[in-house]
């Protein structure tokens, strides 16, 4: 387990470096010239170069990537020149919001759609399984923007059960700010959930040692939670992992939205003003949050099945 | 294959358990009805488009910093809130033209910095006057300062500004605006010289107790304010870019004031949510069509002019802005000293007239290129504009740009259309700025240049007879518009929605003076 987990980090480290090498370059190819655009008209000749020298961009595109490897690894990721603080500082701050939005929707979604994946495995081919199956292929076809929109007007404008903006204070108010956008981003997951835990279980509950702890006289319930949850689970996992990359782009939208702060709208407001130095350091860290999370879900994986370490 | 759940059985003690949690459950949103709204008395939340950058006035990248930079810090003197400009003292007890080139002033004498940083003095006037124009300061807005060459004191609370020459723009953007902050001289220099994010000394009727980044800044009363009483105990500024979500947040009673869009202004017309209320503002943002005059497809005069007269300017508003603005009729809006009743080539296009001076210019299957940011009226009034000339025969190809890259494109020697929109300080000087031959390539994208133009914009700024200056940049939009370079649409428009507790203390062209909200 130990070489399999180090392989896996190993593996994890290279895919970071490369997209962030990738992102980089492709930052350095968007037109516009980033001086004129971060200082505005009223810049003059001398503050326009002091500029290009605090962000390197006299130097050649490798120097600079090299510039900033550099600095990555003594773990500074440059100063903002803006504010003069430091990137990580901003991009830190930032951090918690996105997470909280992401891991609350994923959380909900994954509950969810678990209990129903199993209860329409549970009775398949009946009307509580169509029911199931038409609800969770509604909830992957709801795009999120849509759900965000309807569900503000509704439940903050309408019905003002809930805060359409801001991320509030305090744990219960930070929660009961969290609940329409985790909501909008989190509900296409159910569905998708929903449907790939019933595969999965229909194909484990056909196994053999299905049918072994059935002989044994063990309790349907104690079967599907103890026995065959854990195999059809596994795809699960998997997904969450790789859905942690679609749910940061959703959060863009949903911070957008919901006038949320996080990583998404940090990125996007400084692509529009050119601020590399937190472009960089928002996509590294978002970057490093996907990497991360598809190398968990593998390990998941690989405690749960030990077939899985010896597959990759 | 049929998988049984086993039933659990439900007693009386199960069912009134779950009934109550069940009740608990639908109870709760009901608790939390209004919620929103129920906003506590003393607490003025309202919204601004961008977030707090720096607490620096010299480093201030404009109005989403100054309005709180204007609450919390004082300026000689203020504008002030109602439809015409005009300011009201501050800081300042009097303050007088002594002479053209001179203004003397005395400071009130119960304005205090916080953190121990005493009384205002005339010394953090000179201080903070002449840093805004030091080179080592680098500071962006060293331009609104203009030809200032020092302050001198001349007592503990009096002190004369020294100009090179006359300066016009001293009272409608210097002093009452982003570069008229006073800050305190003794902090700021224990600060090494640099303000960031967080103050060093406040001295106004609010003071900047937190800033969230993205999140919110918020506003509590000064108690050792000594002036006016502010009438709020806490104001909350929020950050929202997008104008939806705005509307959406003060439909929900979130925020007790925004701007709305323009697309809104007809919903909110004939219902403004919760009671509250619509203030449709002038605004002075200048919209137009330019034309790069260096571009070899649009050296011929007549061809310049046909394009001018086939451009129909209320069918843009009607299509691109709902209808909800007026033309303009040049680069400084009405209210403004300088604002031309009339521009050249009317509104409405004459395709006759326009036809003809195709034919004129002798030019055939002229095709050219549109620069256009992508967003929703500029591609609105990019298609206007295609369709109108196609139909004299000039085919248009609209290039859609995001914002970084369209901001680039002063140096864009391919440059030939752009539909342009450039943000503006209540003084007429500040438009002109931009359209002096030394700004050609830079922020004059068409490239215009006129000695005549740029000899007015050097003398107005020092002409002090109001009505002079005034003909002198009506003489100014004349030369822009004879040109042909220009074709002048919209100051656009700044519609607000209120709530019903508020009165909103607004410039006249809606922008937030947040030390004069009151309570209706």
């Amino acid at each position: 387990m130990l070489k399999f987990t180090l392989k896996r980090f190993a593996l994890a480290a290279l895919i970071l470096v490369v997209a962030v090498t990738i992102m980089f370059l492709m930052i350095r190819a968007v037109p516009g010239d980033p001086v004129s655009i971060m200082l505005g008209p009223r810049a003059t000749p001398e503050l326009k170069e002091r500029l290009i020298a605090e962000m390197a961009l006299d130097q050649s595109i490798p120097k600079q990537l090299l510039l900033f490897f550099g600095g990555l690894l003594r773990g500074d990721l440059g100063v903002d020149v803006f504010s003069g603080r430091a990137v990580s500082e901003i991009v830190f701050e930032q951090l918690p919001h996105t997470l909280k939005l992401i891991f609350s929707a994923i959380a909900w979604s994954a509950i969810l759609g678990i209990a129903l994946g199993c209860y329409a495995a549970a009775h398949p081919n009946t009307w509580i399984d169509r029911v199931t199956a038409t609800l969770s292929v509604s909830c992957i076809a709801a795009p999120a923007f849509v759900v965000a929109l309807l569900s503000l007007l509704i439940f903050a404008v309408q019905l003002q059960w809930f805060p359409a903006i801001g991320v509030g204070e305090g744990f219960w108010d930070t929660a009961w700010h969290l609940v329409l956008p985790s909501f909008a981003i989190g509900l296409s997951w159910v569905g998708y959930i929903a449907r790939l835990v019933r595969a999965s279980m229909l194909e484990v509950m056909g196994e053999s040692h299905i049918r072994t702890a059935r002989a044994f006289g063990l309790s349907e319930r104690r079967i599907i939670s103890v026995y065959a949850l854990r195999i059809a689970i596994l795809p699960v996992v998997t997904v969450i992992g790789v859905g942690m990359g679609f749910l940061l782009s959703s959060a863009v939208f949903t911070e957008i939205v919901f006038a949320r702060p996080g990583l998404g709208k940090l990125v996007i407001d400084s692509i529009t003003t050119r601020n590399y130095p937190i472009v960089m350091g928002a996509v590294l860290v978002s970057t490093g949050l996907f990497v991360v999370s598809t190398a968990l879900a593998d390990l998941i994986n690989a405690l749960l099945d030990p077939r899985a370490r010896t597959a990759t | 294959m049929r998988i049984e759940w086993k039933k659990a059985p439900v007693g009386r003690r199960g069912f009134l358990k779950g009934a109550t949690a069940l009740g608990a459950a639908a109870a709760l949103p009901m608790g939390f009805a209004g919620r929103a709204m129920a906003q506590s008395d003393g607490v003025l939340r309202v919204r601004n488009y961008g977030d707090l950058s720096t607490m620096d006035p010299a480093h201030s990248v404009g109005v989403v910093d100054e309005t709180i930079h204007a609450a919390v810090y004082n300026k000689l003197i203020q504008y002030t809130p109602g439809t015409e400009w005009g300011w009201k003292l501050d800081a300042a007890a009097m303050i007088e033209q002594a002479d053209p080139t001179h203004i003397k002033f005395a400071l009130r004498d119960d304005i205090g910095f916080t953190n121990g940083h005493g009384a205002m003095t005339a010394e953090d006037v000179k201080f903070s006057f002449e840093r805004i124009i030091a080179d080592a300061t680098e500071s962006p807005n060293k331009p609104d300062m203009g030809p200032l060459s020092h302050v001198e004191v001349t007592g503990e609370r009096e002190g004369t500004i020294v100009l090179n020459d006359p300066f016009a723009p001293l009272w409608t953007i210097a002093l009452p605006y982003i570069t008229g902050n006073i800050v305190s001289k003794a902090a700021t220099e224990a600060a090494g010289g640099r303000i960031g994010v967080d103050p060093v000394a406040e001295s106004g009727p609010y003071l900047r107790t937190s800033w969230a980044a993205k999140e919110k800044t918020v506003l509590s009363r000064n108690p050792d304010w000594k002036g006016e009483a502010p009438v709020w105990d806490t104001i909350e500024i929020l950050p929202i870019d997008d104008e939806s979500t705005a509307e959406i947040a003060f439909d929900s009673g979130e925020i007790d004031l925004t701007r709305v869009s323009l697309g809104s202004v007809e919903r909110y017309r004939s219902d403004v949510p919760n009671g509250g209320t619509l203030v449709e503002n002038p605004s002075l943002f200048y919209v137009w069509l330019g034309m790069n005059l260096d571009h070899p497809k649009l050296q011929n005069q007549k061809l310049r002019q046909a394009i001018q007269h086939a451009i129909d300017v209320p069918s843009i508003l009607q299509a691109a802005y709902f209808g909800a603005v007026e033309p303009s009729t040049g680069i400084v809006a009405p209210g403004l000293a300088g604002n031309r009743p009339a521009s050249l080539v009317p509104p409405a296009a004459d395709f006759a007239k326009a036809a003809e001076l195709l034919a004129e210019s002798g030019e055939t299957n002229v095709t050219l290129m549109l620069d256009v940011l992508n967003k929703n009226e500029f591609t609105t009034a990019a298609q206007v504009i295609q369709a109108t000339l196609a139909s004299i025969g000039i085919t248009v190809e609209i290039n859609l740009l995001e914002s970084g890259a369209f901001w680039s494109s002063g140096d864009n020697d391919d440059l030939q259309l752009v539909l342009n929109r450039f943000s503006m300080a209540p003084d007429p000087s500040y438009a002109t700025a931009w359209f002096i031959t030394e700004q050609a390539g830079i922020w004059n994208w068409e490239r215009f240049s006129n000695e005549e133009f740029d000899k007015i914009h050097a003398m107005a700024s020092q002409e002090t007879d109001l009505e002079a200056r005034g003909e002198m940049y009506r003489r100014a939009q004349d030369l822009m518009e004879e040109s042909g370079a220009y074709r002048f649409i919209t100051h656009e428009a700044t519609p607000v929605v209120h709530s019903a507790r508020i009165t909103p203390g607004l410039r006249p062209d809606g922008l937030m003076l947040l030390r004069d909200f009151g309570k209706a």
